[in-house]
């Protein structure tokens, strides 16, 4: 399958009585968005609010972060089976608003949702206070079960995405990226010198707030499956998941997952880059130990040398991380796991949950229990409502002059464990 | 009703009561549910889910539920090492802050996100 992305640089986000991209500049018609998300009548009110690099501004609770894509040419339509029809993505042309995101923002729950600050020490920790974000900030009809919320939330997020992506469809991009992965066979016989390698890609599924979505089927239900990287790029894949925001994949990083790209730069050169394997992280230990035999089978069966292994969370999850790092090792198959830690507020407990002499490869995202002091911002986009009750926030972490005392859990993407921060943690 | 469900989550208690046999416990702490598991599986019970179930962590909610074996069998090392890896991870959570006292509408909250997580199997 072969996707061109077709990047248009987005240089700034302003409110305007029409929505258009003018030299750069989204221009953005609340009236229009609002229009749009109030047409589910779960949603009694959205606020729409514009957040640039370096404001004196905070938003929480965010629930995902989205970046605007559109369909330009080829099979379906982004994000399928959540918001277009169900339709094989991945080929043709795709052009993405880059430097811009749409942010959602509920009070799904009484705690949890995360922090993105747009300047200060904060900032440093979070990608998207590098981005033009257009917030939602989403509120429910009165007794809408947080089931209900988090759906609706969830797809008025990617719906608005994709009504930005849309200004986007006639515009001559930037910057073209090419992506191609052939049919495995074609692939070894261009490359018969070079490793095969695979991406095992988890994705968190336990439930309310912590599940994802693979052309709308929710992911705790699948049995791990092989997809084209370019499918991703075209919103394959989605998040449903927010609860402890240092460490879940938004539907931005699904988007943009770095380890795709950097597999990508190499492949062809010193690997063959061949496919992802999509797995789940189930409650169950039944499924757990399903899940991560086929992870393995299937990397045995199209014959891949090594692959990449990435976690999502912690907990739970750090054992379906040992079970597939373990049983793919036992195929005879080199891995390398990228996770992050909790090793406490000093760094020196143990970081995961669950380890094995096979996981000897490891990538870390950083330490999820260092605590930061992030300082008052001028302007809040959301609610602090619940900021003791956070992940990572606690009693008091609130202070009377508006800063927060927290570990970085609380931070959007801090310790994300596809590598998209800054973090990590290196052995001499 | 082939398996052991031991919660201390009264929303669990009441909605799934005729799916499972519960062992219900009484009191606000996760530690004594993770203890009790332990307990049970040292007596035989094998361990079906994983006591670190959701992404909010042992600190932070009083409530956790975990599904066993109701057969009683020989003991499952697989079992033991993950409850006490988890009783590990409960520790090392607690050591850096204790779990808050929560206002109603948060405890709610944490107990519906609990229920899901066993509702959704």
């Amino acid at each position: 399958m072969k996707l061109e992305l077709g990047r248009i640089n987005i240089k700034d986000v302003v409110l305007s009585d029409e929505s258009k991209i003018v030299n750069g500049v989204l221009n953005v018609n609340a009236n229009a968005i609002k229009e749009i998300v109030l047409k589910d009548e779960r949603i009694k009110n959205v606020t729409i609010d514009i957040a640039k690099p370096n404001d004196s501004t905070r938003i929480t609770p965010v629930k995902d972060v989205i970046e605007p894509r559109v369909k330009v040419e080829g099979n379906g339509d982004i994000f399928p089976g959540m918001i277009s029809k169900m339709n094989t993505v991945g080929s043709g042309k795709t052009h993405v608003l880059s430097g811009c995101a749409v942010v959602t923002c509920g009070k799904i729950v009484g705690f949890q949702e995360g922090i993105i600050d747009m300047c200060g020490v904060g900032a440093d920790y979070t990608p998207f206070s590098k981005l033009f974000n257009v917030c939602l900030v989403i509120e429910p009809v009165d007794n809408l079960t947080p089931y209900e919320y988090e759906d609706a939330a969830r797809v008025a997020g990617l719906t608005i995405a994709n009504y930005l992506g849309e200004l986007g469809r006639e515009i001559t991009p930037d910057v073209v990226e090419v992506y191609e992965t052939l049919p495995i066979s074609q692939s070894v016989v261009n490359y018969p010198d070079l490793p095969k390698v695979a991406y095992v890609y988890m994705l968190q599924t336990q439930g309310l707030l912590h599940d994802t979505y693979v052309y709308g089927a929710d992911a705790k239900k699948i049995i791990p499956t092989l997809l084209s990287p370019t499918e991703i790029m075209d919103g394959a894949i989605t998040s449903g998941n927010c609860v402890s925001a240092c460490d879940k994949n938004t539907t931005y990083h699904h988007l943009n997952n770095p380890i795709i790209k950097d597999l990508y730069s190499k492949h062809g050169k010193e690997i063959n880059f061949v496919g992802v394997i999509i797995t789940n992280e189930t409650v169950y230990l039944a499924d757990k130990e399903r899940s991560s035999d086929f992870t393995a089978k299937l990397c045995k069966l199209i014959g891949v040398d090594a692959v990449i292994i990435s976690q999502e969370g912690f907990g739970n999850p750090d054992t379906d991380l040992i079970m597939n790092c373990k049983k793919i090792e036992q195929e005879g198959i080199k891995t390398v796991i990228v996770t992050d830690e909790y090793a406490g507020r000093d760094g020196l407990s143990q970081s995961l949950a669950d380890a094995d002499p096979l996981a000897n490869a490891t990538v870390t995202g950083g330490n999820a229990n260092e605590v930061i002091l992030l300082p008052k911002m001028d302007k809040l986009i959301g609610t602090l409502d619940y900021v003791d009750k956070i992940a990572g926030g606690f009693d008091g972490s609130l202070r009377s002059d508006g800063s927060i005392e927290a570990e970085i859990q609380v931070i959007t993407g801090a310790t994300n464990e596809l590598g998209f921060n800054k973090l990590t943690a290196r052995e001499f | 009703m082939d398996n052991l469900l031991v919660t201390n989550n009264p929303m669990v208690l009441e909605k799934l009561n005729s799916s499972y046999a519960i062992k219900f416990i009484d009191v606000y702490c996760y530690i004594d549910v993770l203890t009790c598991v332990r307990d049970l599986v040292h007596k035989g019970h094998t361990l079906l889910t994983h006591p670190l179930s959701g992404s909010i962590k042992p600190n932070e909610t009083p409530y956790k539920s975990i599904i066993v074996s109701k057969e009683i069998s020989t003991l499952d090392m697989k079992s033991l090492s993950i409850i006490e890896h988890s009783i590990a991870t409960y520790l090392k959570f607690t050591k850096n802050k204790p779990t808050p006292i929560y206002i109603d509408k948060v405890l709610l909250d944490f107990q519906l996100i609990d229920f899901d997580i066993i509702n959704s199997l």
